[in-house]
């Protein structure tokens, strides 16, 4: 699978949405997301570090978006609240606010309890690290005792 | 009344005019307000930070483009996606008469609010009808 290198520094976005459009006409790559259309949109991303898991909310602020993780389930739920103080006549009116909430499965091999979220720019990020056993170890060759040394 | 449960819209490519910068845009969704004295206008453009956006004001033309950081997104590859992510733009044409000088801008979480004050003489120039 290619890596989003962004090679070129002219063109990182072409590559990048490219990358992620081959993958969303794609109707074979299931992670047991709780339906697909359910507010909000989630994209998935993985390195060797672990699992990236990246959501549109703009608006909230970090405190108003609930993550929580139940065994392999990670959670994540809030309301959208309009501006205070509508005394206006809107022109156009096309944001839409509520709740949400939904939830998403998450591999064996990654540790969710060391999961870290962080919410910038309407953008929510959650990194969910490899389990320790699920990383790669080198394993040491140990040399045969020498039995003839003095 | 319990709030409204939220479902997933696909986003608007802006169509028409090709930009110089490569890559796609979308249209951001957008709320305008009207007030007294002044228009409110909120746009969602999730993962654009304040630095990368750009408001104009030219001859009745108000246009929002805002750049988005991919940065998020480097060295990693997609295993699921349900959005694709893009620069925003905007164009609207204000129909009332704008003081282009005390235009401000904040960008909270991902989201431009503009507050455009009326020029003293669009004020004016609403006249009160009383009931006969």
């Amino acid at each position: 699978m290619a890596l989003l290198r962004f090679e070129s520094d002219l063109d990182p976005i072409l590559s990048l949405q490219k990358e992620l459009e081959r993958f969303l006409r794609n109707p074979a790559v299931s992670l047991g997301v709780s339906g697909y259309g359910a507010f909000p949109p989630i994209n998935v991303l993985e390195d060797a570090e672990g699992m990236v898991v990246v959501v549109e909310l703009p608006g909230l602020s970090p405190s108003e978006v609930n993550v929580s993780s139940k065994g392999r389930t990670l959670g994540l739920s809030g309301e959208c609240k309009p501006p205070d103080g509508d005394q206006g006549s809107y022109h156009r009116h096309e944001r839409r606010f509520g709740v949400f909430s939904r939830s998403i499965q998450i591999p064996e091999d990654l540790d969710l309890e060391k999961a870290e979220a962080k919410c910038e720019a309407g953008l929510l990020t959650i990194r969910v690290p490899k389990a320790e056993r699920a990383k790669p170890r080198q394993i040491t060759v140990q040399a045969e005792k020498e039995e003839n040394t003095p | 009344m319990t709030p409204q449960e939220l479902v997933t819209r696909e986003k608007q490519e802006v169509a028409g005019q090709e930009k110089t910068r490569p890559g796609r845009y979308f249209q951001p969704d957008v709320d305008i307000c009207e007030y007294d004295d002044y228009l409110k206008l909120w746009a969602e453009m999730p993962g654009v930070k304040d630095k990368d956006l750009k408001v104009t004001l030219e001859d009745d033309v108000l246009t929002i483009e805002g750049l988005v950081d991919i940065e998020t997104y480097k060295n990693l590859s997609p295993v699921y996606t349900e959005y694709n992510v893009g620069n925003y733009f905007r164009q609207f044409t204000l129909g009332e008469s704008i003081d282009e000088s005390g235009i401000r801008a904040v960008m909270r979480n991902g989201v431009l609010e503009l507050t455009l004050p009326k020029t003293a003489k669009a004020k004016l120039r609403r006249i009160g009808v009383q009931a006969g």
